[in-house]
């Protein structure tokens, strides 16, 4: 049974008719037209419908819409008002890390959560915030480097 | 007597030494039969029990107020969901009540049954003696007899009127074709007959009796939690022949590879301390700070529990209450705080794939610190599991994930016992309880093949 509910994203509130249980991502995708998330696994194992609740990584495609409540919700689509999420995809466009570009929109939420919470990560915490989002191009050198180029402003070709 | 005729002295002593022999075995084995027998569930409360037709407080037996007045069906679909009957007698894939339910037992496997009234393979053709028959002394229709994996030793304290309502609603379901699946129980497990000198020391055989020393809301309580819900038979630990040990009622037992805990009133390793949370936790299979009910308490939760009348939970915590602390010795007493919410502070664990799979699986649900950021049911932090040194069911979790359907806004985990191997599986179990819990496990990649061979399926 639908229900009427209000959640607030990207800076915005929004109102959609929807049943408890349907996945958040569902709700973004097809109610909302909010298309930058994306569907990769639907069991929370891939990370490509990354988006942020209160500023923290989470996967869209298992939490229900219900559970979100009053809490903020940032998509790809608002992530580059965030100064975290500028930083990120503007390494992301310097270093040119995307190759088909489907998991890319999950792997610059992690990445901007993570720079937001360590803004100087090391290879650990990279491995910590970044290795539940998969990548079937194998951009994962790319990513390393364009992480570590948004924490400190500066190149990191040599990894590239 | 012949013996009184033998005039040799000697001989005379030798068979009266013989005699007192026999007589010390016979004594010894009555004993050991009425010590392993035991006391029966509800016998820790003090008071004298009644016969419910001597007992004048509210009937304890029967339906909610609200369902008094409800058909027969209607009344039996309710205690057919206290009972749980359907979650037993249905195969992952299967119809619901149509049997093929495989209870993996060291011995062999044994299939739960088609009680769906189709005649020829459910039970359309079982009389009301015949059902009655089954569901609480566990002789079937040709008169073979039932392993207690059919918790009649529970089931034989309903009374006629329920058990019969529970039948009408059987018989008012749509009938199901499917043949009962072959047993594969080596022998002896494989000869039936025995189980009737089973049934005779272990099975009471006799109907719920009301404790007029109790209160009425324990009285309804018990006959909930006993006759209908069955708890004991996960939650009290069994003796060699296979039966519970009501010595040591609701302190947890194994059952089907799962950990039931300790239910007993312990404050430091039952639910002592839960307070109001029993109550949520039974309502919603969740509550604040205890974890979230998975496995077979799951789905006790989304099948049984959360159908049942709030005062009906309630009775069932009333009598919860008031079980014999007895405390399981190998749970810490005090559950860990939330973990560091980073990765680098905390326990490392002797296999480094173990934080390696579960940055890579499980921190984006569960968080470093154990706190989920998405839903309070995802929440390690002071669920019993990764408080558990055996890593049991958290070992369990990974392997089967989590399958709920209520309330509306739970989330489950999914099954990760294809994709990762048995060495993996204990890897990370180490990581979560030793990061998570207040004692941190160290089983082995046996260990988590043997509960794969365990789970009912």
């Amino acid at each position: 049974m639908s229900q009427p509910m209000r959640l607030m994203i990207n800076g915005e509130v929004r109102t959609l008719e929807a049943p408890e249980d349907m996945p958040l991502l569902w709700a973004l995708r097809d109610l909302l037209g909010l298309t930058g998330t994306k569907f990769g696994c639907g069991i929370a194992q891939c990370g490509a419908c990354t988006v942020h609740i209160d500023g923290k990584p989470v996967r869209s495609c298992m939490l229900p819409v219900s559970a979100v409540g009053n809490r903020p919700v940032t998509t790809i689509e608002g992530i580059g008002a965030t100064p975290a999420g500028a930083k990120v995809q503007k390494a992301w466009l310097d270093l040119e890390v995307v190759q088909c570009g489907y998991c890319q929109s999950g792997q610059i939420m992690s990445a901007a959560a993570l720079l937001a919470a360590t803004p100087n990560p090391d290879d650990a915490d990279i491995d910590a915030a970044m290795a539940g989002n998969i990548c079937r191009c194998g951009t994962y050198v790319r990513i390393r480097a364009a992480i570590k180029r948004a924490a400190s402003g500066s190149g990191a070709k040599e990894a590239t | 007597m012949s013996m009184l005729r033998i005039r040799d002295p000697n001989v005379r002593g030798a068979a009266r030494g013989t005699l007192i022999t026999v007589l010390v075995i016979l004594a010894i084995l009555l004993g050991a039969v009425l010590w392993l027998r035991g006391p029966g569930p509800m016998e820790f409360a003090a008071g004298q029990k009644v016969a419910l037709a001597e007992y004048h407080a509210t009937d304890p037996t029967g339906v909610p107020a609200a369902l008094k007045d409800a058909t027969q069906i209607a009344r039996g679909e309710y205690l057919a969901r206290a009972a749980d009957c359907m979650v037993c007698h249905t195969s992952p894939d299967g119809k619901p009540y149509a049997g093929g339910f495989a209870f993996s037992l060291p011995f062999g496997t044994l299939y739960s049954t088609n009680i769906t009234p189709d005649k020829e393979t459910g039970i359309g053709d079982y009389t009301d003696a015949q059902f009655l028959a089954a569901l609480r002394r566990g002789v079937r229709d040709d008169g073979a007899r039932l392993y207690p994996a059919m918790p009649f030793t529970s089931y034989t304290f309903l009374t006629d009127a329920d058990a019969l309502a529970i039948k009408a609603y059987l018989f008012s379901l749509a009938p199901v074709h499917a043949p009962d699946r072959a047993d594969t129980l080596s022998f002896p497990f494989n000869q039936r007959w025995l189980l009737g000198v089973w049934s005779w020391l272990f099975n009471p055989d006799q109907r719920f009796q009301a404790n007029p020393a109790q209160s009425p809301e324990w009285n309804r309580g018990a006959y909930v939690s006993e006759a209908l819900a069955h708890c004991g038979e996960c939650h009290t630990p069994r003796n060699v022949a296979f039966a519970l040990n009501n010595r040591k009622k609701f302190s947890g037992a194994i059952t089907a590879g799962w950990r039931a805990y300790n239910i007993s009133s312990d404050l430091g390793t039952g639910i002592g301390g839960w307070r109001e949370d029993v109550f949520v936790y039974l309502s919603k299979g969740h509550a604040m700070g205890h974890g979230t009910a998975a496995g077979p308490m799951g789905e006790a939760i989304d099948e049984s529990f959360s159908h049942m009348a709030p005062e009906d939970v309630r009775a069932v915590v009333t009598y919860l209450r008031s079980i014999p602390a007895v405390a399981s010795s190998d749970l810490p007493a005090t559950l860990a705080p939330p973990a560091d919410s980073s990765h680098k502070v905390g326990p490392m664990t002797v296999d480094s794939r173990g934080k390696e799979v579960f940055e890579g699986a499980c921190a984006s649900c569960h968080d470093w610190s154990g706190v989920s950021p998405i839903s309070t049911f995802a929440t390690l932090t002071g669920s019993r599991a990764v408080n558990d040194p055996s890593a049991t069911n958290v070992a369990q979790i990974v392997i089967s994930g989590t399958r709920r359907i209520t309330p509306p806004d739970i989330l489950s985990m999914p099954a990760f016992g294809a994709i990762y191997s048995d060495a993996e599986i204990a890897a990370v179990a180490n990581y979560v309880t030793a990061r998570f819990g207040a004692k941190g496990s160290s089983i082995g990649e046996h260990e988590v093949a043997n509960l794969r061979k365990q789970v009912a399926q």
